[in-house]
């Protein structure tokens, strides 16, 4: 567990290097990717199916990434972008793409409802995610004098 | 006061930058409204689409002025969004004036992209990590972390020669797959699936998934739209490009079985 999440976040933190997050945020980022990574683990490992551990884990991944972008006063793309990528089913594009040309329409089916259904629970994790008024994480930083809107 | 035309040219140059480098459209219209509100225009419209800007200013007056943007999609820059977010702060703090915020956003547009040896050297330690963590052996993810490297390569070549997204994404995914099964074929004890779903990570349409889901929610349908079909075609592409592969592969007389 604890190597998976050490992987995700040098996954993570290498992706935000590649999409040019300042410096000092490396660590935010990596650590959301990391954190949401670990929570999916957890929650497949609680008996959720891989769609609501997907989506339980985007809701709390978002979270986590307006919770970082409050306490940084940065973007929250910059944290949920580079998290979200160890969440994508890529897995599932490749596996109902392989399906489809080995003829195996059974676990070709099931593989691509599996992937629109992950897709469409970090829709709805985001959603949720968002969904939470902005208060609630502003409220326990209150912005530096210098940084006043 | 500033001349109301460069004002609103300021507003829509740094909204030009935030939205090229992969900013939510409700970013960048509430950065321009709040530019263009911090230096005493109260009279203007802003509609921002995700490839293009339209504002105009002080419409009934002497001074009306009106701007059309296209911007195309870009290569995401979360740098620049971060620095513009600054400056947009600063100059709603009126700490910063026109002039100033000229040249703070020309030292934002500057900010570099990293070199092409770390962009390389980076997509390959995250695909040996993400090989890792979907599953795959040690022995998979330092094929992964070669196969990411050389991706990368593949990509920037391509983009330096102006292909398109989608040429892109099919090529890349048809090498990660071939290069695999020839890595099975030569009988080396891999998971190549592993290695493929870790190695097409940097492939996946994961921000133009986010970005859209974050435009549609906003209530901008229309951007979400255009960025959702960006994510829907970039999936098919890269299932395009594991699909060719496999479909010659097995008629490829003498090949490995595929599990």
């Amino acid at each position: 567990m604890i190597l998976q999440f050490l992987l995700a976040m040098i996954a993570t933190s290498s992706f935000a290097v590649l999409f040019c997050v300042p410096k000092d945020q490396f660590l935010f980022s990596s650590l959301t990717g990391a954190l949401g990574w670990i929570s999916y683990l957890i929650f497949c490992r609680l008996g959720c199916g891989v769609v609501t551990a997907s989506l339980l884990a985007t809701f709390f991944l978002t979270i986590i990434s307006r919770f970082f972008a409050a306490l940084c006063k940065n973007p929250v793309t910059l944290y949920l972008v580079t998290g979200i990528f160890t969440l994508v089913p890529g897995a599932g594009i490749y596996y109902a793409s392989y399906y489809f040309i080995m003829d195996n329409m059974a676990s070709f089916a099931e593989k691509g409802t599996e992937t629109f259904k992950i897709a469409g629970a970090i829709t709805i994790g985001i959603i949720f995610g968002f969904s939470i008024p902005q208060k609630l994480f502003s409220c326990r930083f209150p912005a530096k004098p210098e940084n006043k809107n | 006061m500033s001349d109301s035309r460069e004002i609103l040219t300021l507003a829509v140059e740094i909204g030009d930058v935030l939205l090229r480098s992969g900013g939510e459209i409700y970013r960048v219209e509430d950065t321009i409204l709040l530019i263009l509100n911090a230096f005493g225009i109260d009279d203007y419209d802003v509609y921002v689409l995700s490839n293009g800007i339209f504002a105009s200013a002080n419409e009934d007056k002497e001074d009306a002025c009106s701007i059309i943007r296209h911007v195309p999609l870009g290569d995401v820059h979360l740098g620049k969004i971060a620095a513009i977010n600054q400056l947009s702060r600063e100059i709603c703090a009126h700490e910063c004036d026109v002039n100033e915020a000229w040249k703070r956003l020309d030292a934002c547009k500057a900010l570099p992209f990293q070199k092409p040896l770390v962009q390389k050297i980076c997509c390959g330690v995250g695909c040996a990590c993400f090989c890792s963590i979907f599953g795959g052996r040690t022995l998979d993810a330092f094929f992964a972390l070669l196969l990411g490297f050389f991706l990368q390569s593949l990509r920037l070549g391509q983009q330096k020669r102006g292909a398109s997204n989608f040429f892109i994404d099919i090529i890349g995914s048809a090498f990660l797959t071939a290069s695999s099964l020839v890595l099975l074929n030569i009988g080396l004890p891999v998971l190549q699936d592993k290695i493929v779903i870790g190695s097409i990570v940097p492939l996946l349409p994961g921000i133009a998934l986010t970005t859209s889901i974050r435009d549609l929610f906003n209530g901008d349908y229309l951007s979400g739209a255009i960025h959702l079909l960006d994510a829907l075609l970039t999936a098919m592409c890269i299932a395009i490009g594991v699909g060719t592969v496999m479909i010659l592969y097995r008629n490829l007389p003498g090949g490995v079985l595929l599990p």
